[in-house]
């Protein structure tokens, strides 16, 4: 980060980040907060925020003088405001907190955020909240979502069951939104019969300015928490560039389409649940086909086996390659094209390379192979083309799944959790859990 | 010029201090986080975006005044998008692309004319603002340069600080709670050039160091022209504890008005209240928000610092523009304008475009910065017309017309009328389509046997008759030698 000579010049004059500090140059005098050292930041300057607010790089050299003139304070955030009184006839929800910036405090001096996940910071960071709930709330992690793994699942789970065994009307999870519907599908697998909604929620915009999404996202999760009847995971996001509206989306359903648009998450191949619009706080479902509050009975079904490997179709790719994935996974993935193919140079081609050998080898040390589309929309078929015909010979699964991939990948990993018989796996993958095949589609459905 | 006044009068207006902060938009292709237009010229929007803003919560678990004042409110945003103006930057759908160098560069060029320090490496900061004029709820700036100064009248006025930052998107309407926006303007470069406190200045010295600091930005020939291209906030207190912001003087001209007024105001209150007024078209003002508390700024996470490598800072200073001072004896040696002419010029909007045509052009330098100078004000105020439609090429064209003589000058104010009524037309089309290029020998000789022919007159009527008929078309000196010898011919 900062080049030597300037590190020992700071440490040795005791400069710690948040002083206020005096740095002088060729008879130039620059006053200022000591601010953190930012990535990529050059080593030779020294941040300072001066008055006006602004931070200014002045570079360091010989001769150049540092002096602390005011040691800085921790930063310390101020009790929030109180939190009201429950409200007997209010629903209660739960937001269980895994990470990403929802629901988040800046610290505007130094410019470093926090989670804020007491109910207090929430009801202070969101105070339409307190209108509309009993709102508790705890962090379970604090993780970026790329960094969550099969056991955190697990954890969230029981985290969720003893939410609902305390009787609350719904739990909220927030969620970094890039793996989100990963998570969404297991909980799906692992949560059976729920007897109240969850809903998971994100935020695509930081909290920390006037604009961000997090707020109708939370309001519009918390009517569906409360309100709806929608007793599975779903996953509640804007749905549109504007603030009207979010959707309610089935967890194994749903998609991140865009790197960073508000209504990123889509629907694929069904319709949202629900439309609720954040303004008139009013739930207009889309869908009535969702597991309803109360039925069936609860429990955590959480068995899984997360060594399950996901590869993308493309030409040219070698079948040595997935020769050598023999003995590392217990499950594959391909994420194939169309209706469901892969390259198998059908016609012999004298310069054509085949995988369909590799795949029938994978199948026969035992290692399921599941088919899932590219295209994201549709239904895979491998009757309709001769490869298809042939892969389907050799064992593939997925044949009439209208699956997502991520969907896919997670169901394989929680079947394996429960199996390694090749027949009992394939009878599971293919028959419907969570709402991840389904056996219609509307053409309503498409680019929705 | 300074307006009389009387000697309590000069007193009175001597006791306020103040502080400018004046706007100055950049003419860059690009906006300064995307590659969008700056042109604004769409005029219909294709689309609108409906959205909400929420108070942020502080480090200190209240919420700011301004703020919390803005959310009272409770208004609806509608951003307006444009096909080519506006992209998901702009609409706060994705993150800011690097900052454009073209803009930074003319920044720099502002600071270092401004004799500030450059810093070793720029930070962008978020600026909290919640009107929504910025659809992320801040505003996205960054310091170029500090501790500068300009030469006034033998002393130094202190530039606190020359910042780059993103202009606001325009407002549109508001009514029953919903503000309009047009996303065009947001995302178009701005610098920003903050003075220290001036005190012990007339309001006409500190109109006359606004003026200077908008000639030294111009200089850079990279300064957008029109109405709204430059604005200035200036911060006004007659007493220690109380300061009063007023945003948006549009017209410098204005500027020593605007102050007088408001220093008249705060002198008949017993106390001043904290707060940012809007001033109105009459030099008075209204109250808008109150003052923002401590500055709500932090750092833009989604850029990376710029660090300033001493070559690149180098070559910009070596190449810096030709300094104002220099400019002015220049255009009075050179171009043997008077300084009233050069003076005034260099505070026009035309500068780098009369500086253009006279050096491309074979024209009279006079000629071409009258037309910029009165001309064009002549036609807006007395004739109405639209002068923002005129272009660059416009003026270019014609002024090329008049050197190869295709033209008269007396045609100038015509041209421009009938070149603003159809701004995507030609000037040559134009000229042709009004009958306003110069007549040929032998269209004039027949106009004037004509009148000849009519009526026997002196010389002197006679060119009057004739040229009521052709001015603007042909050269006054060319019909009176024209006229003076067919008369002879016909006697």
């Amino acid at each position: 980060m900062y080049s030597s000579q300037l590190k020992s010049e700071l440490s040795k004059r005791g400069a710690e980040t948040g002083d206020q500090v005096r740095i002088t140059k060729r008879g130039v005098t620059f006053e200022g907060v000591f601010m953190p050292k930012t990535t990529l930041s050059s080593p030779s300057t020294i941040t300072l925020k001066v008055a006006s607010g602004y931070n200014v790089g002045v570079e360091y050299e010989e001769g150049t003088r540092i002096e602390v003139l005011r040691k800085g304070k921790a930063v310390e955030f101020a009790p929030a405001a109180n939190l009201p009184e429950k409200d007997p006839k209010k629903p209660s929800v739960t937001i269980l907190g895994s990470g990403g910036t929802i629901g988040s405090r800046v610290e505007y001096l130094l410019g470093s955020v926090y989670p804020a996940f007491s109910p207090q910071d929430l009801v202070l960071a969101v105070p339409e909240l307190k209108e509309l709930a009993n709102v508790d709330g705890r962090k379970i992690f604090d993780l970026f979502s790329n960094d969550i793994t099969a056991e955190h699942w697990k954890i969230l789970c029981e985290e969720i069951q003893k939410e609902i065994r305390s009787a609350v009307n719904g739990v909220i999870v927030t969620h970094g939104t890039d793996t989100m519907c990963y998570t969404s599908s297991a909980l799906n697998f692992m949560l059976r019969n729920p007897p109240v909604p969850i809903v998971m929620v994100g935020s695509q915009r930081s909290s920390d300015r006037g604009s961000s999404d997090n707020y109708v996202n939370l309001v519009c999760s918390v009517l569906t928490a409360c309100n709806s009847d929608i007793a599975e995971v779903s996953i509640c996001m804007h749905g549109e560039e504007g603030d009207e509206f979010c959707y309610v989306h089935q967890g194994t359903k749903c998609r991140k389409m865009h790197t960073s648009r508000r209504d990123a998450f889509r629907s694929i191949n069904v319709l949202p649940f629900a439309k609720v619009w954040y303004r008139e706080k009013r739930i207009d479902y889309l869908r009535n086909d969702f597991h309803k509050r109360g039925r069936g009975e609860f429990y955590l079904d959480t068995k899984i086996n997360p060594n399950v490997l996901m590869l993308y179709e493309h030409p040219n790719l070698r079948p040595e390659i997935i020769d050598r994935l023999a003995n590392k996974i217990d499950g594959l993935v391909v994420v194939a094209t169309g209706l469901g193919h892969v390259h198998t140079n059908r016609y012999n081609d004298p310069i054509g390379v085949s995988i369909l050998e590799a795949l029938e080898n994978l199948i026969k040390s035992g290692i399921p192979v599941v088919f899932a589309p590219q295209t994201l929309y549709g239904r895979l078929n491998l009757n309709v083309y001769a490869s298809g015909r042939t892969l389907k010979g050799a064992g593939i699964i997925g044949d009439g799944a209208d699956w997502l991939p991520e969907t896919a990948y997670v169901k394989l990993m929680w079947v394996l959790g429960h199996t390694t018989d090749m027949d009992e796996i394939k009878e599971m993958m293919m028959t419907n859990v969570a709402g991840e095949i389904s056996e219609r589609t509307i053409n309503e459905a498409y680019l929705a | 010029m300074t307006p009389r006044t009387t000697a309590e009068g000069q007193e009175r207006h001597q006791v306020f201090k103040c502080g400018l902060e004046i706007h100055i938009q950049l003419d860059t292709k690009r906006k300064l986080f995307c590659g969008c237009s700056t042109a604004m010229s769409e005029k219909e929007p294709a689309a609108v975006v409906i959205r909400k803003q929420h108070p942020v919560a502080s480090e200190l678990g209240e919420i700011d005044v301004a703020v919390q004042y803005e959310f009272l409110r409770n208004r609806v945003f509608h951003y307006q998008v444009f096909r080519t103006e506006t992209c998901l930057v702009d609409l706060d759908e994705e993150p800011p692309h690097p900052v454009n160098p073209e803009a930074l560069e003319i920044a720099l060029q502002i600071a270092m004319l401004l004799n500030s320090d450059i810093p070793a490496e720029v930070y962008v900061m978020r600026k909290t603002v919640i009107d929504g004029s910025n659809t992320a709820g801040f505003q996205r700036t960054m310091v170029v340069g500090t501790s500068g100064y300009i030469s006034f009248k033998d002393s130094k006025v202190p530039i606190s600080y020359v910042t780059l930052e993103e202009d606001a998107a325009g407002i549109v309407k508001e009514e029953d709670g919903v503000v309009t926006y047009r996303l065009n303007r947001l995302g178009v470069p701005l610098v920003e050039i903050g003075t220290g406190i001036l005190g012990g200045f007339s309001p006409e010295d500190v109109q006359e160091i606004a003026y200077t600091i908008g000639i030294i930005a111009k200089s850079t020939g990279k300064v957008r022209r029109g109405i709204g291209t430059i604005r200035q906030d200036i911060n006004i207190s007659v007493r220690p504890e109380g300061r009063v912001e007023l945003k948006g003087v549009q017209d410098l001209g204005m500027l020593s008005k605007v102050i007088r007024t408001e220093v008249e105001r705060q002198l008949t209150l017993d106390k001043v209240k904290h707060e940012t007024r809007a001033v109105r078209p009459d030099g008075g003002s209204e109250f808008l928000r109150p003052l923002p508390g401590s500055a709500r700024m932090y750092p833009e996470t989604d850029l990376l610092p710029i660090f300033l490598e001493k070559d690149y800072v180098n070559r910009i200073r070596r190449e810096l523009p030709e300094p104002w001072t220099r400019k002015l004896e220049r255009f009075a040696r050179e171009l043997k304008l008077s300084d009233q002419l050069a003076k005034q010029i260099l505070r026009s909007d035309y500068l780098s475009l009369f500086e253009r045509i006279v050096s491309s052009i074979d024209v009279e330098p006079s000629v071409v910065a009258s037309t910029f100078l009165s001309t064009l004000k002549d036609l807006e105020k007395r004739f109405g017309v639209k002068i923002e439609n005129l272009t660059d090429e416009h003026f270019e064209g014609m002024f090329k017309l008049l050197a190869e003589k295709k033209i008269v000058k007396e045609a100038i104010p015509e041209i421009l009328r009938a070149a603003a009524e159809e701004p995507k037309e030609r000037i040559e089309v134009v000229v042709k389509r009004s009958s306003l290029g110069l007549l040929s020998e032998p269209e004039l000789r027949q106009i004037i046997s004509r009148v000849l022919k009519k009526e026997r007159a002196s010389t002197e009527k006679t060119v009057g008759l004739v040229m009521s008929q052709v001015r603007g078309r042909a050269d006054p000196q060319t019909v009176i030698a024209l006229v003076k010898e067919m008369s002879k011919a016909v006697s």
